[in-house]
Protein backbone atom coordinates (compact mmCIF):
# COMPACT_ATOMS: atom_id res chain seq x y z
CA UNK A 1 0.00 0.00 0.00
CA UNK A 2 1.45 3.65 -1.08
CA UNK A 3 2.15 5.61 2.04
CA UNK A 4 0.70 8.82 2.77
CA UNK A 5 -1.96 8.60 0.18
CA UNK A 6 -5.36 9.55 1.47
CA UNK A 7 -7.43 7.40 0.75
CA UNK A 8 -11.52 5.96 1.89
CA UNK A 9 -12.15 2.58 0.17
CA UNK A 10 -12.51 0.27 2.46
CA UNK A 11 -12.91 -3.59 3.02
CA UNK A 12 -15.56 -5.55 0.45
CA UNK A 13 -19.34 -5.35 0.14
CA UNK A 14 -19.43 -9.61 1.51
CA UNK A 15 -18.37 -9.28 5.19
CA UNK A 16 -21.73 -8.78 7.00
CA UNK A 17 -22.05 -6.10 9.47
CA UNK A 18 -22.45 -5.95 13.80
CA UNK A 19 -25.78 -5.21 14.54
CA UNK A 20 -25.64 -2.60 16.97
CA UNK A 21 -25.12 1.09 15.47
CA UNK A 22 -22.22 3.02 15.90
CA UNK A 23 -22.09 4.49 12.49
CA UNK A 24 -25.11 7.03 12.58
CA UNK A 25 -25.54 10.60 13.41
CA UNK A 26 -27.80 10.19 15.73
CA UNK A 27 -25.41 7.86 18.01
CA UNK A 28 -23.31 10.61 17.43
CA UNK A 29 -25.47 13.44 19.09
CA UNK A 30 -26.29 11.59 21.95
CA UNK A 31 -23.78 11.86 25.29
CA UNK A 32 -20.29 9.92 26.02
CA UNK A 33 -22.93 8.12 28.88
CA UNK A 34 -25.18 6.63 26.10
CA UNK A 35 -23.12 5.92 24.03
CA UNK A 36 -20.85 3.81 26.24
CA UNK A 37 -23.81 1.30 26.78
CA UNK A 38 -23.15 0.31 23.52
CA UNK A 39 -19.62 0.44 23.42
CA UNK A 40 -20.26 -1.92 26.94
CA UNK A 41 -22.21 -4.69 24.55
CA UNK A 42 -19.22 -4.76 21.79
CA UNK A 43 -16.93 -5.12 24.34
CA UNK A 44 -18.36 -8.41 25.37
CA UNK A 45 -18.02 -9.39 21.62
CA UNK A 46 -14.14 -10.41 22.68
CA UNK A 47 -13.30 -9.14 19.31
CA UNK A 48 -12.74 -6.38 16.89
CA UNK A 49 -16.51 -5.81 14.74
CA UNK A 50 -17.44 -5.07 11.68
CA UNK A 51 -19.41 -2.16 10.70
CA UNK A 52 -21.03 0.07 7.91
CA UNK A 53 -19.37 3.73 6.89
CA UNK A 54 -20.18 6.99 9.19
CA UNK A 55 -23.57 7.67 7.67
CA UNK A 56 -24.19 10.87 5.54
CA UNK A 57 -20.65 11.31 5.31
CA UNK A 58 -18.76 14.80 3.44
CA UNK A 59 -17.53 12.55 1.16
CA UNK A 60 -19.05 9.44 -0.48
CA UNK A 61 -16.96 6.73 -1.64
CA UNK A 62 -18.94 3.98 -3.17
CA UNK A 63 -16.30 1.70 -2.39
CA UNK A 64 -16.03 2.08 0.99
CA UNK A 65 -17.61 -0.48 3.24
CA UNK A 66 -17.09 0.14 6.66
CA UNK A 67 -14.17 -0.45 9.35
CA UNK A 68 -13.52 -2.37 11.89
CA UNK A 69 -14.15 -1.32 15.57
CA UNK A 70 -11.69 -1.89 18.01
CA UNK A 71 -13.51 -1.12 21.41
CA UNK A 72 -11.47 -3.44 23.76
CA UNK A 73 -8.36 -1.99 25.53
CA UNK A 74 -6.11 -4.38 25.17
CA UNK A 75 -7.24 -4.72 21.39
CA UNK A 76 -6.36 -0.56 21.31
CA UNK A 77 -2.87 -1.11 22.37
CA UNK A 78 -1.95 -3.33 19.99
CA UNK A 79 -3.23 -1.57 17.02
CA UNK A 80 -1.26 1.55 18.33
CA UNK A 81 1.85 -0.62 19.00
CA UNK A 82 1.75 -2.70 15.39
CA UNK A 83 2.03 0.64 13.46
CA UNK A 84 3.77 -1.48 10.58
CA UNK A 85 0.35 -3.69 10.04
CA UNK A 86 -2.14 -0.46 10.80
CA UNK A 87 -0.95 2.42 9.19
CA UNK A 88 -1.57 6.25 9.42
CA UNK A 89 -0.94 7.38 6.28
CA UNK A 90 -3.97 6.83 4.41
CA UNK A 91 -5.77 9.11 7.14
CA UNK A 92 -6.80 8.99 10.78
CA UNK A 93 -10.13 10.17 11.21
CA UNK A 94 -13.23 7.83 11.33
CA UNK A 95 -15.29 10.16 8.20
CA UNK A 96 -13.95 10.98 5.01
CA UNK A 97 -13.35 14.28 4.65
CA UNK A 98 -11.63 16.17 0.63
CA UNK A 99 -8.29 14.77 0.71
CA UNK A 100 -7.08 18.34 0.03
CA UNK A 101 -8.56 19.77 3.77
CA UNK A 102 -6.89 16.20 5.67
CA UNK A 103 -3.53 17.08 3.68
CA UNK A 104 -3.39 20.52 4.61
CA UNK A 105 -3.93 19.31 8.55
CA UNK A 106 -2.62 16.71 9.41
CA UNK A 107 1.53 16.28 9.00
CA UNK A 108 3.06 13.95 11.04
CA UNK A 109 -0.27 12.66 13.10
CA UNK A 110 -1.07 11.45 9.28
CA UNK A 111 2.44 9.64 8.88
CA UNK A 112 4.23 6.26 9.10
CA UNK A 113 8.23 6.16 9.53
CA UNK A 114 10.53 7.11 7.87
CA UNK A 115 9.33 10.26 7.49
CA UNK A 116 6.78 10.36 10.21
CA UNK A 117 10.25 9.59 12.61
CA UNK A 118 12.16 12.01 11.03
CA UNK A 119 9.88 15.17 11.37
CA UNK A 120 8.17 14.35 14.66
CA UNK A 121 12.42 14.66 15.97
CA UNK A 122 11.56 18.67 14.63
CA UNK A 123 9.82 19.42 17.77
CA UNK A 124 10.22 16.69 20.18
CA UNK A 125 12.63 18.23 22.30
CA UNK A 126 10.16 21.39 22.72
CA UNK A 127 7.98 19.06 24.80
CA UNK A 128 9.91 16.86 26.92
CA UNK A 129 9.14 16.60 30.98
CA UNK A 130 12.62 18.46 31.47
CA UNK A 131 11.30 21.15 28.89
CA UNK A 132 7.71 21.53 30.39
CA UNK A 133 9.93 22.37 33.88
CA UNK A 134 11.93 25.09 32.33
CA UNK A 135 8.46 26.80 30.79
CA UNK A 136 6.90 26.08 34.05
CA UNK A 137 6.71 29.37 35.66
CA UNK A 138 5.15 31.09 32.07
CA UNK A 139 2.54 28.04 31.99
CA UNK A 140 1.95 29.03 35.87
CA UNK A 141 1.23 32.46 34.94
CA UNK A 142 -0.89 32.07 31.96
CA UNK A 143 -2.85 30.05 34.47
CA UNK A 144 -3.32 32.79 36.72
CA UNK A 145 -4.05 35.18 33.93
CA UNK A 146 -7.26 33.43 32.75
CA UNK A 147 -8.28 32.48 36.21
CA UNK A 148 -8.56 36.55 36.75
CA UNK A 149 -10.17 36.62 33.45
CA UNK A 150 -12.93 34.05 34.49
CA UNK A 151 -13.33 35.47 37.64
CA UNK A 152 -13.86 39.59 35.80
CA UNK A 153 -16.03 37.77 33.79
CA UNK A 154 -17.89 36.05 36.18
CA UNK A 155 -18.98 39.79 37.57
CA UNK A 156 -19.48 41.81 34.40
CA UNK A 157 -21.64 38.86 33.18
CA UNK A 158 -23.57 39.24 37.01
CA UNK A 159 -22.43 35.76 38.71
CA UNK A 160 -22.49 33.25 35.73
CA UNK A 161 -20.35 32.96 32.23
CA UNK A 162 -19.44 30.42 29.68
CA UNK A 163 -17.10 28.55 31.22
CA UNK A 164 -15.32 27.43 27.71
CA UNK A 165 -14.82 30.92 26.28
CA UNK A 166 -13.52 32.54 29.69
CA UNK A 167 -11.12 29.85 30.51
CA UNK A 168 -10.81 26.42 29.38
CA UNK A 169 -10.59 27.29 25.99
CA UNK A 170 -7.22 30.30 26.89
CA UNK A 171 -4.68 28.74 28.54
CA UNK A 172 -4.48 25.75 26.31
CA UNK A 173 -4.25 28.42 23.84
CA UNK A 174 -1.70 30.73 25.07
CA UNK A 175 0.75 27.78 25.79
CA UNK A 176 0.95 26.42 22.48
CA UNK A 177 1.35 30.33 21.00
CA UNK A 178 3.58 30.82 22.74
CA UNK A 179 5.78 27.67 22.49
CA UNK A 180 5.37 28.34 18.62
CA UNK A 181 5.94 31.52 18.37
CA UNK A 182 2.14 33.34 17.18
CA UNK A 183 1.68 36.47 18.92
CA UNK A 184 -0.74 37.60 20.89
CA UNK A 185 -4.11 39.11 18.71
CA UNK A 186 -2.43 36.96 15.93
CA UNK A 187 -3.13 33.64 17.69
CA UNK A 188 -6.65 34.23 18.84
CA UNK A 189 -7.76 34.61 15.14
CA UNK A 190 -5.84 31.25 14.74
CA UNK A 191 -7.84 29.62 17.32
CA UNK A 192 -11.06 30.72 15.76
CA UNK A 193 -10.28 29.40 12.32
CA UNK A 194 -9.71 26.30 13.75
CA UNK A 195 -12.13 25.84 15.46
CA UNK A 196 -14.27 26.25 11.95
CA UNK A 197 -11.49 23.77 10.86
CA UNK A 198 -12.84 21.19 13.52
CA UNK A 199 -16.77 21.85 13.25
CA UNK A 200 -17.38 19.92 10.03
CA UNK A 201 -20.47 18.65 11.91
CA UNK A 202 -21.92 22.11 13.57
CA UNK A 203 -23.70 24.49 11.05
CA UNK A 204 -23.45 27.30 13.00
CA UNK A 205 -19.56 27.08 12.63
CA UNK A 206 -19.42 26.04 8.84
CA UNK A 207 -22.78 26.47 7.41
CA UNK A 208 -25.85 24.07 6.21
CA UNK A 209 -25.09 22.89 2.82
CA UNK A 210 -22.42 20.58 1.68
CA UNK A 211 -20.69 23.54 -0.67
CA UNK A 212 -21.33 25.84 2.58
CA UNK A 213 -19.29 23.46 4.70
CA UNK A 214 -16.15 22.95 2.22
CA UNK A 215 -15.96 26.60 1.44
CA UNK A 216 -15.64 26.89 5.39
CA UNK A 217 -13.33 24.21 6.08
CA UNK A 218 -11.41 24.82 2.95
CA UNK A 219 -11.35 28.84 4.09
CA UNK A 220 -9.77 27.97 7.47
CA UNK A 221 -6.93 25.69 5.90
CA UNK A 222 -6.04 28.71 3.52
CA UNK A 223 -5.99 30.90 6.66
CA UNK A 224 -3.64 29.16 8.49
CA UNK A 225 -1.05 28.11 5.99
CA UNK A 226 -1.05 31.66 4.83
CA UNK A 227 -0.30 32.96 8.88
CA UNK A 228 2.05 30.01 8.86
CA UNK A 229 3.92 30.84 5.63
CA UNK A 230 4.41 35.02 6.83
CA UNK A 231 5.76 33.63 10.48
CA UNK A 232 8.44 31.16 8.82
CA UNK A 233 9.28 33.90 6.13
CA UNK A 234 10.04 36.25 9.20
CA UNK A 235 11.42 33.76 11.08
CA UNK A 236 14.06 32.93 8.71
CA UNK A 237 15.19 36.61 8.51
CA UNK A 238 15.04 36.82 12.38
CA UNK A 239 15.48 33.28 14.06
CA UNK A 240 14.44 33.06 17.88
CA UNK A 241 13.55 29.71 19.90
CA UNK A 242 10.11 29.37 18.85
CA UNK A 243 8.96 26.17 17.11
CA UNK A 244 8.23 28.25 13.71
CA UNK A 245 11.89 29.10 13.66
CA UNK A 246 12.70 25.38 14.05
CA UNK A 247 9.95 24.38 11.49
CA UNK A 248 11.48 27.04 8.99
CA UNK A 249 14.98 26.40 9.24
CA UNK A 250 14.58 22.57 9.37
CA UNK A 251 16.30 20.50 6.66
CA UNK A 252 15.02 16.15 6.18
CA UNK A 253 17.27 14.44 4.50
CA UNK A 254 19.27 17.64 2.80
CA UNK A 255 15.72 19.59 2.22
CA UNK A 256 14.07 22.59 3.81
CA UNK A 257 10.50 21.39 3.88
CA UNK A 258 8.08 22.75 1.72
CA UNK A 259 5.59 26.08 2.62
CA UNK A 260 3.02 23.28 2.33
CA UNK A 261 4.87 20.72 5.19
CA UNK A 262 5.11 23.49 7.49
CA UNK A 263 2.04 25.21 7.20
CA UNK A 264 0.58 21.38 7.98
CA UNK A 265 2.48 21.01 11.01
CA UNK A 266 1.43 24.39 12.07
CA UNK A 267 -2.47 23.47 11.39
CA UNK A 268 -1.69 20.19 13.18
CA UNK A 269 0.31 21.92 16.42
CA UNK A 270 -2.97 24.20 16.60
CA UNK A 271 -5.84 21.45 16.90
CA UNK A 272 -3.91 19.52 18.85
CA UNK A 273 -2.24 22.36 21.52
CA UNK A 274 -6.01 24.26 21.58
CA UNK A 275 -8.47 21.48 21.60
CA UNK A 276 -7.52 18.68 23.87
CA UNK A 277 -7.30 20.50 27.24
CA UNK A 278 -9.80 22.40 26.82
CA UNK A 279 -12.39 19.28 26.87
CA UNK A 280 -10.19 18.24 29.56
CA UNK A 281 -10.88 21.30 31.62
CA UNK A 282 -14.69 21.47 30.91
CA UNK A 283 -15.39 17.79 31.12
CA UNK A 284 -13.15 18.16 34.43
CA UNK A 285 -15.18 20.51 36.12
CA UNK A 286 -18.25 19.17 34.99
CA UNK A 287 -16.74 15.84 36.63
CA UNK A 288 -16.16 18.13 39.87
CA UNK A 289 -19.50 19.32 40.01
CA UNK A 290 -21.17 16.08 39.33
CA UNK A 291 -19.26 14.58 42.21
CA UNK A 292 -18.98 17.08 45.47
CA UNK A 293 -17.20 13.82 47.61
CA UNK A 294 -14.43 13.80 44.93
CA UNK A 295 -14.16 17.86 45.02
CA UNK A 296 -14.05 17.55 48.85
CA UNK A 297 -11.06 14.92 48.89
CA UNK A 298 -9.34 16.82 46.24
CA UNK A 299 -9.19 20.29 48.18
CA UNK A 300 -8.49 17.91 51.11
CA UNK A 301 -4.46 18.29 49.92
CA UNK A 302 -4.65 19.44 46.17
CA UNK A 303 -0.97 20.18 45.72
CA UNK A 304 -0.37 16.56 46.63
CA UNK A 305 -3.58 15.21 45.64
CA UNK A 306 -3.70 16.94 42.03
CA UNK A 307 -1.01 14.89 40.50
CA UNK A 308 -3.43 11.69 40.73
CA UNK A 309 -6.89 13.78 39.89
CA UNK A 310 -5.24 14.96 36.75
CA UNK A 311 -4.18 11.50 35.19
CA UNK A 312 -8.15 10.68 36.24
CA UNK A 313 -9.94 14.00 34.64
CA UNK A 314 -7.96 13.19 31.65
CA UNK A 315 -9.45 9.29 31.26
CA UNK A 316 -12.96 10.83 32.16
CA UNK A 317 -12.81 13.58 29.55
CA UNK A 318 -11.04 11.50 26.98
CA UNK A 319 -10.73 14.50 24.58
CA UNK A 320 -10.44 12.48 21.64
CA UNK A 321 -12.80 9.51 21.31
CA UNK A 322 -11.40 7.82 17.76
CA UNK A 323 -8.52 7.56 15.51
CA UNK A 324 -8.42 5.28 12.23
CA UNK A 325 -5.72 3.34 10.76
CA UNK A 326 -5.77 0.99 7.43
CA UNK A 327 -4.06 -2.26 7.33
CA UNK A 328 -1.16 -2.18 5.02
CA UNK A 329 -1.69 -6.36 4.41
CA UNK A 330 -3.78 -8.77 5.66
CA UNK A 331 -3.10 -10.41 8.66
CA UNK A 332 -4.90 -11.16 12.20
CA UNK A 333 -6.33 -8.74 14.36
CA UNK A 334 -8.50 -10.16 18.08
CA UNK A 335 -8.91 -13.94 16.30
CA UNK A 336 -10.38 -12.06 12.69
CA UNK A 337 -8.81 -11.82 9.49
CA UNK A 338 -8.24 -8.24 8.15
CA UNK A 339 -7.77 -7.57 4.56
CA UNK A 340 -5.58 -5.13 3.08
CA UNK A 341 -7.03 -1.78 3.01
CA UNK A 342 -9.63 -2.26 5.36
CA UNK A 343 -9.85 0.61 7.82
CA UNK A 344 -9.17 0.18 11.58
CA UNK A 345 -11.31 2.37 14.33
CA UNK A 346 -10.23 2.89 17.69
CA UNK A 347 -12.48 4.13 19.94
CA UNK A 348 -10.56 5.44 23.40
CA UNK A 349 -14.07 6.34 25.05
CA UNK A 350 -14.36 2.42 25.23
CA UNK A 351 -11.00 1.69 25.94
CA UNK A 352 -11.05 4.05 28.61
CA UNK A 353 -14.39 2.48 30.13
CA UNK A 354 -12.82 -1.34 29.87
CA UNK A 355 -13.63 -3.36 33.10
CA UNK A 356 -10.51 -5.40 32.25
CA UNK A 357 -8.22 -2.81 32.63
CA UNK A 358 -9.90 -0.06 34.50
CA UNK A 359 -11.86 -1.15 37.76
CA UNK A 360 -14.74 0.38 38.49
CA UNK A 361 -14.36 2.18 35.35
CA UNK A 362 -17.63 4.40 35.98
CA UNK A 363 -17.04 5.77 38.66
CA UNK A 364 -14.63 9.35 38.65
CA UNK A 365 -11.73 8.42 41.67
CA UNK A 366 -9.44 11.15 41.36
CA UNK A 367 -7.44 8.94 43.63
CA UNK A 368 -6.99 6.44 41.16
CA UNK A 369 -3.44 5.35 40.88
CA UNK A 370 -2.11 3.67 38.70
CA UNK A 371 -4.13 4.82 36.51
CA UNK A 372 -3.69 3.08 33.06
CA UNK A 373 -5.47 5.58 30.79
CA UNK A 374 -5.15 5.50 27.15
CA UNK A 375 -6.22 9.14 26.53
CA UNK A 376 -3.02 10.18 24.95
CA UNK A 377 -2.42 6.79 23.55
CA UNK A 378 -1.85 3.44 23.89
CA UNK A 379 1.73 3.64 23.76
CA UNK A 380 3.05 3.50 19.64
CA UNK A 381 4.82 5.70 17.56
CA UNK A 382 1.99 8.71 17.78
CA UNK A 383 1.86 8.72 21.30
CA UNK A 384 0.80 12.02 22.13
CA UNK A 385 3.65 14.50 21.91
CA UNK A 386 2.15 17.19 24.05
CA UNK A 387 0.84 14.83 27.00
CA UNK A 388 3.16 16.81 29.30
CA UNK A 389 1.98 19.50 28.63
CA UNK A 390 -1.20 18.83 29.42
CA UNK A 391 -0.43 17.73 32.56
CA UNK A 392 1.57 21.01 33.60
CA UNK A 393 -1.15 23.03 32.09
CA UNK A 394 -3.91 20.95 33.67
CA UNK A 395 -2.23 21.05 37.44
CA UNK A 396 -1.55 24.88 36.93
CA UNK A 397 -5.36 26.01 36.20
CA UNK A 398 -6.78 23.52 38.35
CA UNK A 399 -4.27 25.04 41.08
CA UNK A 400 -5.83 28.59 40.51
CA UNK A 401 -9.03 27.40 40.02
CA UNK A 402 -9.47 25.39 43.10
CA UNK A 403 -7.97 27.52 45.02
CA UNK A 404 -9.73 31.17 44.37
CA UNK A 405 -12.88 29.59 43.09
CA UNK A 406 -13.04 26.65 45.06
CA UNK A 407 -16.68 26.46 44.70
CA UNK A 408 -16.70 27.33 40.94
CA UNK A 409 -19.47 24.91 39.86
CA UNK A 410 -21.07 23.90 35.93
CA UNK A 411 -23.73 23.69 34.28
CA UNK A 412 -25.09 21.74 31.41
CA UNK A 413 -22.23 21.49 29.09
CA UNK A 414 -23.67 21.88 25.24
CA UNK A 415 -22.05 19.31 23.38
CA UNK A 416 -20.83 19.72 19.64
CA UNK A 417 -22.00 16.34 18.06
CA UNK A 418 -19.32 14.15 16.10
CA UNK A 419 -16.97 11.07 16.56
CA UNK A 420 -13.50 12.82 16.82
CA UNK A 421 -13.77 15.33 19.49
CA UNK A 422 -15.55 15.64 22.91
CA UNK A 423 -16.26 19.49 22.63
CA UNK A 424 -17.93 21.34 25.09
CA UNK A 425 -18.79 24.40 22.92
CA UNK A 426 -20.11 25.90 25.85
CA UNK A 427 -20.75 25.04 29.66
CA UNK A 428 -22.20 27.76 32.42
CA UNK A 429 -20.39 28.15 35.25
CA UNK A 430 -20.78 30.47 38.41
CA UNK A 431 -19.94 30.25 42.02
CA UNK A 432 -21.88 28.06 44.25
CA UNK A 433 -21.98 31.00 47.38
CA UNK A 434 -23.65 33.09 44.71
CA UNK A 435 -26.42 30.50 43.91
CA UNK A 436 -29.88 31.12 45.15
CA UNK B 1 24.11 -2.22 33.18
CA UNK B 2 24.58 -1.23 29.46
CA UNK B 3 21.98 1.20 28.08
CA UNK B 4 21.35 1.02 23.88
CA UNK B 5 19.60 3.73 22.39
CA UNK B 6 18.16 2.91 18.39
CA UNK B 7 19.02 6.70 17.20
CA UNK B 8 17.19 5.42 14.09
CA UNK B 9 13.98 4.78 15.78
CA UNK B 10 13.67 7.20 18.76
CA UNK B 11 11.64 9.97 18.17
CA UNK B 12 12.14 12.01 21.10
CA UNK B 13 8.59 11.12 22.75
CA UNK B 14 10.97 11.91 26.53
CA UNK B 15 8.84 9.00 28.27
CA UNK B 16 12.44 7.93 29.17
CA UNK B 17 12.70 10.99 30.91
CA UNK B 18 9.79 10.91 32.72
CA UNK B 19 10.82 7.42 33.96
CA UNK B 20 14.61 8.24 34.74
CA UNK B 21 15.34 11.95 35.08
CA UNK B 22 18.96 11.53 35.65
CA UNK B 23 19.61 8.92 33.56
CA UNK B 24 17.90 10.06 29.85
CA UNK B 25 17.52 13.26 28.24
CA UNK B 26 15.98 14.57 24.97
CA UNK B 27 17.94 16.88 22.99
CA UNK B 28 18.15 19.32 20.64
CA UNK B 29 18.07 16.88 18.13
CA UNK B 30 15.11 15.67 18.93
CA UNK B 31 17.00 12.06 20.05
CA UNK B 32 17.57 11.04 23.26
CA UNK B 33 21.19 10.64 24.81
CA UNK B 34 22.38 9.10 27.80
CA UNK B 35 23.36 11.48 30.51
CA UNK B 36 25.61 8.69 32.41
CA UNK B 37 25.98 4.92 32.69
CA UNK B 38 23.55 4.03 34.99
CA UNK B 39 23.86 2.44 38.21
CA UNK B 40 22.54 -1.24 39.39
CA UNK B 41 20.33 0.70 41.99
CA UNK B 42 18.72 2.52 38.77
CA UNK B 43 17.86 -0.41 37.37
CA UNK B 44 13.80 0.09 38.03
CA UNK B 45 14.08 3.37 36.60
CA UNK B 46 15.81 2.39 33.65
CA UNK B 47 13.88 -0.78 33.10
CA UNK B 48 10.39 1.19 33.05
CA UNK B 49 11.74 3.65 30.59
CA UNK B 50 12.64 0.92 28.09
CA UNK B 51 9.16 -0.77 28.70
CA UNK B 52 7.23 2.46 28.06
CA UNK B 53 8.95 3.84 24.91
CA UNK B 54 6.30 3.77 22.39
CA UNK B 55 9.01 3.60 19.72
CA UNK B 56 11.06 0.51 21.12
CA UNK B 57 14.26 2.53 20.77
CA UNK B 58 16.31 1.23 24.04
CA UNK B 59 17.12 -1.75 25.33
CA UNK B 60 18.76 -2.62 28.53
CA UNK B 61 21.78 -5.36 28.82
CA UNK B 62 22.16 -7.40 32.08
Amino acid sequence: MTQHVTRSASGNPDRPYDELDISSRAFWSTSADVREKTFALLRERGTVTWHPPFQDQLLEDPEDYGFWAVTRYDDLVEVTKRHEDFLSGPGILMENLPAEFVEAGQSIIGMDPPRHTKLRRLVASAFTPKQMRRINDRIQANAAMVVDNLIEALERDGGQTDFVAECAELLPMHNINDIMGVPDGERQKAAHQMKVGTSWNDPELVGETREEVFTSLLGAMGYMHQLASGLAAERRENPTDDLITALALAEVDGEVLTDHEIGAFFVLLTIAGNDTTRQSTSHGLRGLTDFPEQRAWLLGDLEARLPDAVEELVRWATPIMTFRRTASRDCELAGQQITEGDKVVMFYSSANRDEARIERPHELDLSRHPNPHISFGGGGIHHCLGNQLARFQLKALFTELLTRLPDLEAGEPELTPGNFFNVVKRMPAWRAQNAT
Amino acid sequence: MRVHIDTTRCTGHGMCEAAAEDVFEVGPDGITHLLIDPDPSQRREVEAAVAECPTRALSVEP
